[in-house]
């Protein structure tokens, strides 16, 4: 029976075969009683994916109760700074297949927009958090405009440039942001000994991961998600097809943005010292790429999974070489292999592992006489009448809109040699 | 108000410097023109030849400029071998995003090499002309400007010449035109692409030279070029040689002159104005060829 899990397996797999499981949705589609059933996958699936939400949050709400020092708790936090760094980049990176190396940008206004309020008006830090997001979004909307109206190498180079100007103007700009000498950020929670700030700040990290994650997963299911997918995998045919896709990309940029720059305004918080140095780093912003990428763009969990090992192995790094600049090598030698071998991501190696052990998913996916039969069976119980007698080509003759037929009948030819 | 003859001296040493910026730039759009990749680690190579530059000068007393024997034809081998085992490994599909992501890596990768090898510390080379300076009219006109800038001419012009009169150059224009076309009439595009890389990254050896002579190094300073020598590929139109050449020029003039009224690191912001001001006029750049029309 051709039908939810295929296409399930068809869908996500979509990650590495576009062209291919493009005609297998749409071979599942074929049937009307499917097509009919598809909000109310997306539904479940939306549910399923914010469980597992809760469910990974839970369990990393448990580590501020088993780290052994403090200095643990503080990785845990700084790791999960990455996490929301990295999940709220692939708002943008993972669904449009855009590549920013210029979120930092993002992260440092953030950062410098929360510590300048609170330093300089007093404001609350918790609505200076959001003031400066909000202010951060805005900012990036010109620079979206600006930066997506060219593709592929253009778009990085704009990025790249966005984070040295700004790490070349915060730091001449001595007289409000304190220049090289750093911006000391009052901290929220003064009374609080240093173990406990960490826990605090451990869990409002937290939670600020538990709604990216949830944000990404909501676009995920969204027709507006379905919309920048198809930006990533042809942006020309998307356009032709009448999705408006620079209205769509310049929303993921500013989303993206806006959670970035709620995480360096957390960061700015919680670590209370800012300098242009660190803050605007295109290495940070290559760093968070390799996350992403190494996890897999493409799924929820992918950045959170790749911040949690490059985190931890920077950690590490600094912990044992802080003084040589053998962290920069390590992060180049990662970011290489990665690329070169792989470009999807881990995740998607480990869902072709197991896809490989499921019963489901042959090798070779077509549709066989049996199947069709069945299907047709099922169509014609459930759904609208079918006057089918068997075969490929009969079946989408049977479809209402001729539109199906045609790339359904060369689908069997095109599957075969795989 | 600033006076006549230092608005002159500006404008000439805005053209040297842009002179080298052409030099760098023109490696730049020769990568992105063959592969359609945006070479992140061409400024790390600069800056690597002029580590190597300076170290050969102080080991052995010689001139700088003398290690350029072994630099260029090195550098030509390691982009060769750059391009046909690295960046050809790459799908198609996302070559230029990724291409990005590869050669930043190598960028890093060098700059952490440099800093465990050279540490750090500002290095400077101690030259018997460092100081000395022509006069030229009421400009003054240091001597390492000169020679960076006559190296810079004397390889574009190399270069010019190899692109226009040999049969490399052609086989290497005609790959860059259609890459299906060139293997037809029987251009073995993969070697011509790498060559092509080759002699890209032999510019940043020369540059790299030129700079040692001038300026003081450290790992990371190749930061400092990456900007403006986007910036000026953009402003210049991807992929073309003669609009890259133009916006370096320009935007070395500019910078320099800016200097004058807003102090060095102000006026360095003079690129990436220029960049976003390109990309909300004309995202195609403002003198490129048909190749930019593309991207």
């Amino acid at each position: 029976m051709l039908s939810v899990s295929d296409r399930r397996q068809a869908g996500a797999g979509d990650g590495e075969r576009p062209g291919r499981a493009g005609l297998a949705s749409r071979v599942g589609l074929a049937g009307p009683a499917a097509r009919g059933g598809r909000p109310a996958r997306a539904g479940r699936d939306r549910r399923r994916d914010l469980l597992v939400i809760a469910v990974v949050v839970a369990v990393l709400s448990l580590w501020p109760f088993v780290a052994p020092n403090p200095y643990m708790l503080s990785a845990g936090v700084i790791v999960l700074n990455y996490a929301v760094f990295a999940t709220g980049w692939n708002l943008m990176g993972g669904f449009t297949g855009y590549i920013s190396l210029g979120h930092t940008a993002f992260f440092g206004l953030g950062a410098y927009g929360t510590a300048l309020l609170v330093v300089n008006t007093g404001m609350p830090s918790f609505v200076a958090l959001v003031v400066a997001a909000i202010g951060t979004l805005v900012v990036a909307i010109p620079v979206g405009f600006a930066a997506l109206r060219v593709r592929g190498a253009s778009f990085v180079i704009v990025t790249i440039a966005l984070v040295l100007v700004l790490q070349l103007v915060f730091q001449s700009w001595h007289t409000v942001t304190g220049g090289s000498n750093g911006l000391v950020v009052p901290r929220p929670f003064p009374d609080l000994l240093r173990p406990e700030h960490h826990r605090a700040f451990y869990f409002i990290f937290l939670g600020l991961l538990a709604l990216a994650l949830v944000l990404w997963a909501l676009v995920n299911h969204s027709r507006f998600g379905a919309g920048l997918k198809a930006v990533r995998e042809d942006e020309d045919k998307a356009e032709s097809l009448g999705i408006p896709t620079a209205t769509l990309k310049l929303v993921a940029f500013t989303l993206s943005a806006l959670v970035v720059a709620l995480a360096g305004g957390l960061y700015g918080l919680w670590f209370g010292d800012l300098d242009p140095i660190f803050q605007f780093d295109v290495v940070l912003s290559a760093q968070i790429v390799l996350m992403a990428l190494l996890g897999g763009t493409r799924f929820l969990f992918g950045p959170l999974l790749g911040a949690v090992v490059i985190g931890v192995a920077l950690e590490y790094f600094v912990l044992n070489y802080g003084q040589t600049q053998l962290h920069l090598v390590a992060t180049g030698l990662l970011l290489a292999i990665v690329v070169l071998f792989l470009p999807d991501g881990v995740l998607t190696g480990a869902q072709q592992l197991v896809g490989r052990f499921r019963p489901q998913a042959t090798s070779i996916r077509e549709l066989s006489a049996e199947q069709l039969r069945d299907e047709q069976t099922a169509t014609a119980a459930g759904g609208p009448p079918v006057t089918a007698t068997g075969g490929p080509p009969a079946t989408s003759a049977a479809e209402p809109t001729a539109r199906h037929a045609a790339p359904a009948a060369p689908t069997d030819e095109q599957e075969g040699p795989r | 108000m600033v006076s006549g003859s230092l608005l002159f001296q500006s404008l000439i040493l805005g053209l040297l410097l842009g002179g080298l910026y052409a030099l760098l730039a023109a490696g730049l759009t020769l990568y992105f023109g063959i592969m359609r990749v945006v070479m992140l680690a061409h400024s790390a190579f600069i800056i690597l030849a002029a580590y190597i530059a300076w170290w050969f000068s102080t080991a052995t007393g010689l001139d700088p400029m003398l290690s350029l024997l072994a630099t260029v034809p090195a550098f030509f081998a390691i982009g060769y071998l750059m391009q046909r085992f690295l960046l050809s490994r790459l799908r198609p599909a996302t070559m230029t995003m990724m291409s990005v992501l590869l050669t930043f890596a190598i960028a890093l990768i060098i700059e952490g090499l440099l800093g465990m090898v050279f540490s750090g510390t500002q290095r400077r080379i101690n030259l018997p002309y460092g100081a000395s300076s022509i006069e030229l009219l009421t400009a003054r006109i240091p001597v390492v400007q000169v020679i960076s800038f006559a190296l810079a001419g004397v390889s574009l012009l190399a270069l010019f010449a190899v692109l226009k009169y040999t049969r490399f150059g052609r086989a290497l224009r005609a790959t860059i035109q259609h890459p299906q076309a060139a293997q037809l009439v029987g251009i073995d595009t993969n070697r011509t692409a790498g060559f092509g890389f080759g002699l890209g990254l032999a510019t940043a050896a020369v540059g790299g030279a030129a700079l040692s002579l001038q300026a003081t190094i450290y790992p990371s300073l190749h930061w400092h070029w990456i900007g403006p020598l986007m910036a000026i590929i953009v402003v210049g139109g991807l992929g073309s040689i003669p609009g890259a050449a133009i916006a370096a020029l320009l935007l070395g003039v500019l910078r320099v002159m800016l200097e004058l009224p807003l102090g060095p690191t102000w006026a360095q912001t003079i690129f990436y104005l220029a960049l976003f001001a390109t990309l909300m006029v004309r995202p195609q750049g403002f003198f490129g060829g048909r190749l930019a029309q593309r991207f």
